[in-house]
C-alpha cells in the first residue's frame, strides 16, 4: 500500500522500536544471555550494541546519502537486481527464522505461567489471528497502536522497576564480568543479532513525512530500548545471584513473582502481565508487518499485506517443530544468532563498498 | 454482511472458548495457607500435610452462623511437592491451589537430613508455590505442628501466620526467609542460611536469661496458644546444622547488609547497678563491610556498625538522662556490651561454623574480575575462617523515653 500522505512522525517510529527491540528485556533472551556470562549479563547487550553500532551509522549513512530509497530498494540500486534479490532474501530469512522462534518462545511463555491447562496451538492460533488482523491495518495503525499503547507500557516497565529494586542487592553485580572476560566478549558478539529488527525497520524509511524524522526517531527508540535492555538486565543480576540467574528460564516473570508489597500484595505479578501481554502482541505485530513487507519489496509485491497470512501460518507451523521450549531456546535460537550475526554484520559494509564502487565508476 | 456476521460470531466463540481451558472458578479452590513436610521410613518419600483455610470464616461478608471448621488439615505421603498436591486431592473435594501459600514448614529432622535439598529442588518449577513465601523449620514434626497450632485470637490460618512472622520479626528474634533467598544463598555455596525455627513443645528452661536468650520452646510461657517462634536454624549448603537462639539471631540481622534494618527491643546491663538491666530500642543504621582481601595470608574484616539507642526503662534509678557523668558510663558501656556479643558471635561463627550468616561474601566480591577466580580463591573454605574479623560497634545518640528523670525510690521508701 502506497501512503501517500504519510502521517507517520518520531513519536510513532520511537514507539514501535522501543516495542520490538527495547522489549527484549522482558522475553526469553535475558536467559539465553545469561547461560555463560552469568551475572555480567547486563555487559552482554552493551558488547552487542557496539559491536551492531559501526554497520547501523554505515547503513544509516547510505541512507541518508541515496534519499530516495528504503533498504531493499537500496540494495537493488547498489549491486544489482540478482546479487540484491540473493541478499535481501537472506535477510528475510534470517528476519523470519528470528520472527518464529521468538514467537514460539513467547507462546510457550504465555501456555506455561497464565494459561497451563490450554494447548499451545489454541493460544497460538489465537494470538497469530489478532496479530494479523491488526497488521492487516497497515503502518498508519500499528504505529498509531504502538503510541497509544506506550503508556501502559511504561508505567508497567516503571512498577517492575520499582518494586524490584526493593528486593535488588547492588553488590551482586560483582565480580563485574561474571563468567569471564572473554565469555562476556564472545556472548555479546556471537549473538547480537538478537536485535536484528533494528537493521529490517530501515525498510519503512521512505513512510516517514519526512526522512529526517526516521533519523531522530530510531536513534532515540534505539537508545531507550538499549537504555531499558541494559537496565532490565542489571536489575535480574542483582536479584538472583550469579549461580540462579543462568537456571531460570522466565526471567521477567520470575522477577516480578519474587517480590511482594507489603503484607496484603503477596502475588502481584499478574498486575505485570497486562502490560507484558500488550507489547508482546504489538512487537509480533510490527514484526511480522516488516516480514511481509521485505519480502514483497523483494518480489514487488505492491499489496503485501495478502501475505500476512501465509507468512504468519507458515511461521507458526515451522516455529511448533523443536520439540520443547527449551531446545528452541537453549540450541535452535544459540545456533540460529551465531550464523546470523555475520550476516548483518558484513552487508552494510558490502553495501558501502558497492557505494564507494559506483561513485568511483562515475 | 452475512459473511461477516458469521465471521463475528465465530471469533467471539474462539475466544471465548479459549477463556475454557483455564477458567477457575472461586468456589471450586482449596486455598491452601501452609505446607508442612516431614520425612518418612523410606527414602524419597515425605509427608506433606496440608493446611487449607475456609474462606468463609471471619471474612465480614459471609454469614455469621457458619458452621465449618476454620480450616481443614490434610496429610499425605509424596515425593515433590506437585504428586502430592495431586494425591491430597483424593480426600478433598475442591482443586488445591498452592497460590496462597505462606509458609513451608519443614521438621528440624527433615532439615538435618541430606534428603533436604532434594525435596527443595523441586520447589521453583512449580508455578503456583511463590517464591516469595517463608521458610520455617519446627522442632517437632511439621505435621505436628500443623496440627496443634491453634491460634486464639487470629482464627484465619493465613492471618495468624502473617501476623506471627511479622511481629516475631519486629522483635529481630527470627529472620526473614522467603524460598528465593535459600536457593540464592544455597547455589550461592559461601554463606550459611537462616531459617525461622518455631515448635509447639514446650521445654521450658526455669531460669530467666535476658528475654532474648531462647531457642522455640524454651520460653516460659502460660496460656495463650503454645507457638513459639523464636531462634533460626543454620543450614549449611543445604543442610541443617545448628540452632542459633533468638539473640544471635538478632545479631546475624544486624550484620546483614541485605536485609532492611529493623527496630529491635532488647536487654541490656545496668553498669551502675549489675543486677538490674535496662531496656532499650535498637534502631540500627545499615550495617559497612570493608574487606581488606589478602590472597596470601590474613584477610582484614572490618565491620561498622552504628546505632541509635532509645532507652526505656532504667528499673534501677539510675539517673543517667541528666547527669552527664552516668550518660557517659552508660554509653560506654552500651558500646562494650554490644560489641563484646558481637565479637563473641563472629568468632562462634568463625570457629563453630566456619561460615558467615551474614551474607558477606557479597562484599569480597568486587575485589574479583571473574566468576573463576572468586570461587578458585574460595571465600567459605579459606578467607573467612582464617579472617581476621574487626567489628566497630557505635552508639550514635542515646535518647530516655518520655520521663526526664527517674524518681529515687530511696526517698518513697522512706
Amino acid at each position: 500500500m502506497e501512503l501517500n500522505k504519510k502521517p507517520l512522525r518520531i513519536r510513532e517510529l520511537t514507539a514501535m522500536i522501543f516495542m520490538i527491540i527495547g522489549l527484549k528485556g522482558g522475553d526469553t533472551t535475558p536467559a539465553l544471555f545469561a547461560d555463560h556470562a552469568q551475572n555480567a549479563i547486563w555487559i552482554v547487550p552493551i558488547i552487542s550494541f557496539l559491536f551492531l553500532l559501526g554497520p547501523f551509522l554505515i547503513l544509516m549513512h547510505l541512507l541518508k546519502k541515496y534519499k530516495n530509497y528504503n533498504l531493499i530498494e537500496l540494495i537493488f540500486h547498489l549491486i544489482g537486481k540478482k546479487a540484491g534479490t540473493l541478499l535481501a532474501l537472506l535477510l528475510f530469512t534470517c528476519g523470519f527464522i528470528a520472527m518464529f522462534t521468538d514467537m514460539r518462545n513467547v507462546m510457550e511463555e504465555i501456555n506455561y505461567l497464565y494459561f497451563p491447562n490450554s494447548p499451545t496451538l489454541v493460544i497460538y492460533v489465537i494470538f497469530l489471528t489478532i496479530c494479523i488482523l491488526v497488521a492487516n491495518k497497515g503502518l498508519e495503525t500499528i504505529g498509531s497502536l504502538a503510541w497509544a499503547l506506550l503508556p501502559v507500557i511504561i508505567v508497567t516497565i516503571i512498577a517492575v522497576i520499582f518494586v524490584d529494586l526493593k528486593e535488588a542487592v547492588l553488590v551482586r553485580i560483582f565480580p563485574l564480568f561474571g563468567g569471564g572476560v572473554g565469555t562476556v566478549l564472545f556472548e555479546g558478539i556471537s549473538k547480537s543479532a538478537a536485535f536484528l529488527e533494528i537493521f529490517l525497520i530501515t525498510i519503512a524509511y521512505q513512510s516517514f513525512h519526512q526522512t529526517k524524522y526516521f533519523h531522530s526517531g530510531i536513534y532515540l527508540g534505539g537508545s531507550l530500548s538499549f537504555m531499558l535492555i541494559v537496565s532490565f538486565y542489571a536489575v535480574y543480576a542483582m536479584l538472583f545471584d550469579y549461580n540462579s540467574i543462568n537456571n531460570i528460564a522466565f526471567l521477567y516473570q520470575e522477577a516480578t513473582e519474587i517480590v511482594a508489597l507489603g503484607h496484603f500484595f503477596t502475588n502481584i505479578s499478574t498486575l505485570f502481565m497486562v502490560g507484558w501481554m500488550f507489547s508482546n502482541f504489538l512487537r509480533f505485530i510490527i514484526f511480522l508487518y516488516l516480514i511481509c513487507w521485505i519480502f514483497g519489496a523483494i518480489f514487488e509485491i505492491k499489496r503485501f499485506e495478502g501475505l500476512l497470512l501465509p507468512i504468519g501460518f507458515i511461521a507458526m507451523i515451522l516455529s511448533l517443530i523443536p520439540p520443547s521450549f527449551v531446545v528452541n531456546e537453549m540450541f535452535f535460537r544459540e545456533r540460529s544468532l551465531q550464523i546470523m550475526t555475520p550476516i548483518f554484520f558484513l552487508f552494510p559494509f558490502l553495501l558501502w563498498v558497492a557505494s564507494y564502487w559506483k561513485d568511483r565508476k562515475k | 454482511m452475512k459473511k461477516l456476521l458469521i465471521f463475528m460470531l465465530l471469533l467471539q466463540t474462539a475466544v471465548l472458548l479459549s477463556g475454557c481451558y483455564d477458567r477457575k472458578e472461586l468456589e471450586e479452590q482449596a486455598y491452601v495457607i501452609s505446607i508442612g513436610v516431614d520425612m518418612t521410613e523410606s527414602e524419597d518419600v515425605f509427608r506433606f500435610t496440608f493446611e487449607i483455610a475456609n474462606p468463609e470464616v471471619g471474612s465480614a461478608v459471609s454469614s455469621p452462623s457458619t458452621q465449618e471448621p476454620v480450616q481443614e488439615v490434610v496429610s499425605v505421603l509424596g515425593t515433590d511437592f506437585l504428586s502430592a498436591t495431586s494425591a491430597a486431592n483424593v480426600s478433598v473435594a475442591k482443586e488445591i491451589s498452592l497460590d496462597q501459600v505462606r509458609v513451608v514448614i519443614v521438621s528440624e529432622k527433615l532439615a538435618r537430613s541430606k534428603k533436604f535439598i532434594h525435596l527443595m529442588q523441586t520447589a521453583p518449577s512449580i508455578i503456583d508455590l511463590k517464591l516469595n513465601s517463608q521458610l520455617v523449620i519446627s522442632k517437632e514434626k511439621a505435621e505436628e505442628f500443623i496440627r496443634t497450632n491453634k491460634p486464639k485470637l487470629e482464627s484465619r490460618p493465613h492471618k495468624y501466620f502473617q501476623y506471627m512472622l511479622d511481629r516475631a520479626k519486629e522483635t529481630g528474634v527470627i529472620p526473614e526467609a522467603p524460598l528465593v533467598r535459600f536457593f540464592q544463598i544455597t547455589e550461592g555455596d559461601a554463606d550459611l542460611f537462616l531459617a525461622p525455627f518455631a515448635t509447639t513443645k514446650k521445654d521450658p528452661k526455669e531460669e530467666y536469661g535476658a528475654e532474648d536468650n531462647y531457642k522455640a520452646g524454651e520460653v516460659n510461657i502460660k496460656g495463650g496458644n503454645s507457638t513459639q517462634f523464636i531462634g533460626s536454624a543454620v543450614f549449611k549448603e543445604g543442610q541443617m546444622i545448628d540452632i542459633l537462639t533468638g539473640e544471635e539471631t538478632r545479631f546475624s540481622l544486624m550484620l546483614d547488609t541485605t536485609l532492611p534494618q529493623q527496630d529491635i527491643i532488647a536487654n541490656y546491663t545496668d553498669p551502675l547497678r549489675p543486677g538490674f538491666d535496662l531496656a532499650a530500642r535498637v534502631q540500627a543504621d545499615k550495617v559497612k563491610v570493608k574487606i581488606d582481601y589478602k590472597p596470601t595470608g590474613k584477610t582484614n574484616i572490618d565491620v561498622y556498625v552504628s546505632m541509635h539507642m532509645n532507652i526505656f526503662a532504667v528499673p534501677s534509678t539510675q539517673n543517667y538522662m541528666i547527669n552527664s557523668k552516668n550518660r557517659n558510663i552508660l554509653h560506654a558501656s552500651l558500646q562494650k556490651q554490644l560489641q563484646e556479643e558481637g565479637e563473641k558471635f563472629i568468632k562462634k561463627t568463625q570457629e563453630k561454623y566456619k561460615l558467615e550468616p551474614f551474607y558477606w561474601s557479597l562484599h569480597i566480591r568486587s575485589k574479583f574480575l571473574t566468576i573463576k577466580d572468586y570461587e578458585k580463591a574460595d571465600w567459605a573454605n579459606k578467607i573467612y575462617p582464617n579472617a581476621n574479623v574487626r567489628l566497630h560497634v557505635k552508639v550514635r545518640s542515646l535518647e530516655f523515653g518520655k520521663l526526664l528523670r527517674e524518681s529515687d525510690l530511696r526517698k518513697v521508701r522512706d
